[in-house]
């Protein structure tokens, strides 16, 4: 048995592979016990690169301030100070 | 060219052994073939890490998300596919099966290969109803004696043939070179011809024998 020739003559037949076609094949096996079996993720959220940790007092008031402007921009009080820093070295000159 | 999926829920019946025969045999008659290792074991990339034949292109870790475009891609492109799934009822083999022009069902000659292969069987013509094309499929024997064919063998080639089943022809016969594959990599030839292989079993039988079932897939192909 040789010769690539002999290979040639091989064709695909055309499949379906729509996303339509897909489901359905997964509802035909899912029937049979051939169900999603992908190994899942890690629950939880994954953890912070954020490790340092500052224990600054402030007036209650700018704390206030900070607590809200936080919550208003969606970001946590961690990553506000870090804009403020990238500000304030922007201002300095140095970032 | 023609993808070849090898499908069975049932684990160690051989897939991996027939997908690894079929890769190597299909390039050694000139084909470029893409191997697709869709089993969390890795049987195909173990094989591959040790040395894989020219013309051979693998393709690891090849989940349920990917199968389909993965084959798709694999296909367009003058290859042939073969397609070595997890022993497990899964999406993956339901959609991979989708995707097959022959599917390849491994067994040994037991009832329980029998029973959990004929789950695959059922699948592949669930699918073709739902999908309104024929996929062929057939059986293949496994780990079969080299000197007799038992009782057990008969009965179960003379049952599938009863139920309208394609069987291939010849079984794949229990060689330790089979097994050898996975621990040398390359192909039957070369393990034939290296004086430093030792496998303690019939290189040269068992090269015939994978020849024999490859022209027989071959002709199920045309």
């Amino acid at each position: 048995m040789s010769g690539s020739n002999r290979l040639a003559g091989l064709k695909a037949r055309p499949k379906a592979s729509s996303s339509a076609e897909v489901r359905k094949v997964d509802d035909v096996g899912a029937a049979r016990g051939f169900v999603d079996r992908s190994p899942r993720k890690k629950p939880g959220r994954k953890p912070s690169p954020r490790t340092y940790q500052l224990h600054p007092k402030v007036m209650p008031d700018i704390g206030q301030a900070i607590a809200e402007e936080a919550e208003r921009q969606g970001v946590t009080q961690g990553q506000l100070i870090e804009q403020m820093w990238r500000q304030f070295q922007t201002g300095q000159g140095t970032g | 060219m023609p993808v070849i999926v090898m499908a069975s829920p049932k684990g160690g019946v051989g897939k991996s052994t027939c997908a690894v025969l079929l890769a190597s045999e299909f390039a050694r008659m000139g084909a470029e073939v893409t191997v697709l290792d869709c089993d969390p074991n890795k049987s195909l990339t173990r094989w591959a890490n040790h040395g894989m034949p020219k013309g051979v292109t693998l393709h690891s870790d090849v989940g349920r998300a990917e199968v389909v475009p993965t084959i798709k891609a694999a296909d367009g492109d003058g290859r042939i596919v073969v397609v070595d799934l997890e022993g497990v009822a899964s999406q993956l083999v339901s959609r991979a099966i989708s995707q097959a022009d022959l599917v390849i069902v491994p067994m040994q000659a037991t009832a329980l290969d029998a029973e959990i292969g004929s789950e695959a069987l059922a699948l592949v013509r669930e699918e073709e109803e739902a999908l309104g094309r024929d996929i062929p499929h057939a059986v293949v024997l496994t780990k079969t004696s080299a000197a007799v064919r038992s009782r057990v063998q008969r009965d179960l080639e003379k049952q599938l043939e009863e139920a309208g089943i394609d069987v291939i022809r010849p079984p794949l016969v229990a060689r330790a070179a089979f097994s050898e594959l996975f621990a040398y990599g390359g192909d039957l030839t070369a393990m034939m011809n290296n004086p430093d292989i030792v496998t303690g079993g019939k290189v040269d039988k068992a090269l015939a024998n994978a020849t024999s079932f490859t022209e027989a897939v071959y002709e199920r192909l045309k």
